[in-house]
Formats: C-alpha cells, structure tokens, sequence
C-alpha cells in the first residue's frame, strides 16, 4: 500500500474546546464562514417515564472533529472537472488555487463538507494537512494545537496498528463512501454513521 | 438559488433546448426530404436551426457566470477520465462547433448534400452525448435525490420536450407556401403526438422516482419533504404547465393542424406550448437544484 499520511481523533479525549479548528483557521488564514476543520457536537437519546417521572435514559452526546480525510478513494477528485484537485504520493489530497475554476462541483461531492467556497480567492479550498508543514519534518497545526493530546498525526497504517480502524463515527457519514484516511477512537457512546435519533447540536457553528 | 445557481440553470435549460431541437430537426428533415424532397427539407428546417447555434452560444455565456474564477478555464485540463462534469462541458463544445459547421453548410450552400446531411447526423450523435453527460453529471452516490435513472431519463425528456415543441414553433415561424401546407401540418401533427408521447413517459416516471425516495429515508426523504413542501407550489405549476403546453395545446396543435388555412391559430398554440413547456423546464430545474440533499456532513 502506497503511504496515506492520516489524522486520528480520540474521541474519550475531545471535549469539543474547537482548538483545533481555531488552530487550523489561525495557521491557514481562512476567512469568515471558511472552517478546514469543524468541531461536530452530536447528541441524542431519548427520557423515559418512570411511573410519572421523566428519568433520563440512554441520552448521550460527543463532540466529533473532522476536517478533509484525503481519502482513498476521493470523490472530489473523481467528479472535479479539472486537473485542479491531486493527490500526493504521501496522501495529501490538494485543491490548486490557479487551477480551480470555483465550479463547485466537489463541495456538492464530498460527504464530509471539506471543500468549500473562498469568496475572497474565487476558489474552492480545503484542509491541505498543512503540507508545508509536513514537508519540514512537523505535525499540522490542529494536532499540535489540541490542549487534550487528542489529535495525532502519521501514515494511516501506523495510526490503525497503534490505534485501531474506526472511522464511522455519526453523524460523520459511511467510511466506504471515500475511504477516509482517519482514525476514531470511540467513547463509549459513539454511535456508528447511520445513526437515526442523534442531531446535530451546533449548526450554527458550522 | 444565487447567481451562480441562475446561471447553472440557464446553462443547462438553453443547452437542451439547442441540442434537443438539434435532434429532432434533422428526423423532421429526413422526414421531409423522403416526402418531398431535399430542397423543401433544407428550405423548412433552415430557419429553425438558425437559433441553435445562438442559443447554444448563451448557455455558455450563462454558464461561465457559475464559476467563481471563470478565467482559470484557459489553465485547466480537462479531467474526461472520470468526471461527467468534464464530459459534459467537452461534448457541449464539440456539439456547438459541428452545429456551427452544418448551419455554415446550410446556409451557403456548401458542400454536397451527402456530406451536409452526414455533419448533420453527426452533430445529432454529439447532441445526443451531450444531453446523456448532462444528467450523468447530477449521478453522483453522495446525492441520494439525484443519483437516480429517474435524472438521466428527465434530463432526456426534457430536452427531446423542448427540442420538439421548439421545432413546431420553429417550422409554423419560418412560414411556407400554399403548396407545402399539408407537408408542414403533417410534420406539426406528429410534433404534437411527440409531445404528448414525452408528457405521458414524464408523468410515469415521476411517480416512481417519488416513491422510490420515500423508501430511501434519509437525505432523499429529505428531497422529497423539500420538493413537495417548501416547494410545493413550484412542483404543482411544474407539473401543470407541462399538461397544459405538452398535453392540452399540443392537442389543439394536432387537431387544427388537421385543417387547412388555420396559419395564425396553429402559430399561437405552437409559441405557447412551448413557452410553458420551456416554463415549466425551468420551474423543474429549479426545483432540482434547490432541493438536494448531500449525504454526511
Ligand atoms: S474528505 Fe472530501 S475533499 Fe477530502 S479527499 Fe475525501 S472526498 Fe475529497
Ligand atoms: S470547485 Fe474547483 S476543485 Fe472543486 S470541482 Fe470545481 S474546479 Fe474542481
């Protein structure tokens, strides 16, 4: 298998702080409205009636941080029209600026939300894993910025022998869509992709 | 809908209506040439396929509006390999210029008639790829509401729609002598049942696409909670306009195109039913736009 640099999350760890996404916006200089990376606050259950008296029951929330997975198989890649969007031979999954024509066709594309609309550049943009970074030897912005330790960063096989291949945590949706280089570690009440009575808790954060 | 959206939709519509009255044009002049000849052919379809070219040139002009940096195109290499979208933009450019190479025939006279005719078919065969790629471009497997059968076969409907009713106002505008108003109403009456033949294929096929995205649940439930409710009224006039235009004056077009001297009548139903046809495309078209909903986040 060609190397897959990848991102892992754990999500016993993540309290949903949003250092990571504030790390990512910071480091790339993203406009308002443009979020890389975005923190999902997940929640459901349900109370149940207990002779009269609404106990609470299986209700849980999480937060889940996700950003572009450079994925295996990446969808946005498949539909762009142009030779705008590559992938790196380590993994990285790059949309080029001078390329892109803004048809934004990819955003319609990727379940995860990754590429999305600079109205500044006229272009479509998205996580880049901090390739400059990487390239000098260093660790993306988000993985280093998280106050919880997270986040961790290297080529996925490493991530899945050191952490497991859990990818499908909701409301992210089904990993066999794109095959996403990333690694989950659930807490215990993750719920898998597919879950029908959670929500979103922050829409307006994203 | 922004701007961008507008624009999308006006590229998309205007595009099938060139390639559709493309298609249908060439049966009608093959139709004519049988019965009476390549001269009255070429003379009844020359005015029709007059506005193909235009008309295909608009959509592009629409269509550049989409993009957020247009000028980027002169840099960007087509992807063909994989995305329908790139497809689509390279059979629309193929298409426009083998339709402006048979209208320069046509209109100067130039070349033999085997040759016109062959370009003709070829640019028929192009249309053809084009409006496939178009609906092929909308099958993507994170679109539940989209990636359907259901999407090809609209966007072909549509454009054999527009393409038909466009070519009854087509033909009844370009005018024709005494003598060639029994070839000009035949070719009208089969426009007419064309139509409503297209009408009858669209009203099964919706149905069944409905009811295949209330089982889907998810974000095609969704869709269809969107297409029926926020957009409910635009999907009622949609689906009226096109009864009224493909169904109700396309039957008028068949029943006074059986009667001589009826010019003017047969004019005004042919301009209104496609009017509402081409209304009712766009109504469609919006709702198609403003009603998917991506799988994930
Ligand atoms: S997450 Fe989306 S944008 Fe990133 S590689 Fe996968 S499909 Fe492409
Ligand atoms: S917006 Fe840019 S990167 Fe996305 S599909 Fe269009 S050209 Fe490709």
């Amino acid at each position: 298998m060609a190397k897959q640099l990848a991102f892992y999350v754990d999500l016993n760890k993540c309290s949903g702080c949003k250092a990571c996404q504030i790390a990512c916006k910071d480091k790339s200089n993203l406009p308002v409205g443009v979020r890389w990376r975005r923190v999902f606050q997940y929640e459901g259950g349900e109370w149940i009636n207990q002779n009269g008296q609404m106990i609470p029951s299986n209700v849980y929330a999480y937060s889940v941080s996700s950003a572009c997975m450079h994925c295996a198989k990446p969808i946005c890649m498949e539909v762009c029209p142009t030779s705008a969007i590559s992938k790196r031979d380590d993994g990285i999954v790059l949309i080029n600026a001078d390329i892109c024509i803004g048809c934004r066709y990819c955003s319609w594309a990727c379940p995860y939300g990754a590429p999305q609309f600079n109205e500044e550049l006229n272009v479509m943009t998205k996580c880049d894993m901090c390739h400059d970074l990487v390239d000098k030897g260093e660790r993306p912005a988000c993985v280093e910025s998280c106050p919880y330790r997270a986040m961790d960063f290297g080529p996925l096989n490493e991530l899945q022998a050191k952490y497991g291949t859990f990818a499908d945590p909701a409301p992210l949706p089904d990993s066999n869509i794109t095959e996403p280089a990333v690694v989950y570690k659930p807490n215990k009440v993750t719920k898998s992709s597919g879950n029908a009575n959670g929500r979103l808790m922050n829409l307006e954060e994203l | 809908m922004d701007t961008r959206e507008w624009a999308l939709l006006a590229f998309t519509i205007l595009g099938q209506t060139a390639a559709g009255l493309m298609i249908v044009l060439m049966i009608v002049r093959t139709y004519i040439a049988a019965k009476a000849g390549n001269d009255l052919a070429d003379r009844l379809t020359n005015r029709p396929l007059y506005i193909v070219v235009p008309v295909m040139a608009v959509a592009f002009i629409a269509s550049l509006f989409h993009l957020g940096s247009p000028l980027h195109i002169v840099r960007a290499v087509p992807n063909i390999g994989s995305s329908w979208l790139s497809r689509e933009v390279v059979f629309a450019v193929i298409f426009m210029v083998f339709a402006a190479l048979y209208t320069f025939l046509q209109w100067r006279k130039v070349g033999s008639l085997g040759l016109r005719i062959a370009i003709g078919w070829i640019t028929v065969l192009l249309a053809a790829a084009y409006i496939y790629a178009m609906g092929m471009v909308y099958m993507i497997t994170t679109q539940p509401a989209w990636n359907t059968i259901a999407t090809p076969i609209n966007f072909v409907i549509g454009s054999l729609l527009l393409g038909t009713l466009g070519m009854a106002a087509g033909l009844i505008a370009g005018g024709h002598k005494a003598e060639e108003t029994n070839i000009v109403h035949t070719v009208l009456q089969a426009l007419a049942i064309a139509a409503i033949v297209l009408l009858g294929i669209e009203f099964i096929v919706l149905p069944i696409f409905m009811a295949y995205l209330a089982t889907q649940g998810g974000a095609a439930l969704q869709s269809l909670n969107m297409m029926v409710g926020s957009y409910g009224v635009a999907f009622f006039f949609r689906l009226l306009l096109l009864f009224v235009g493909a169904g109700v004056l396309a039957a008028y077009l068949y029943r006074n195109a059986s009667i001589a001297e009826k010019e003017k009548t047969l004019a005004s139903l042919a301009y209104s039913a496609f009017a509402l046809a081409l209304v009712s495309e766009v109504l469609g078209r919006f709702i198609f736009y403003a009603s998917h909903y991506r799988i994930g986040i």
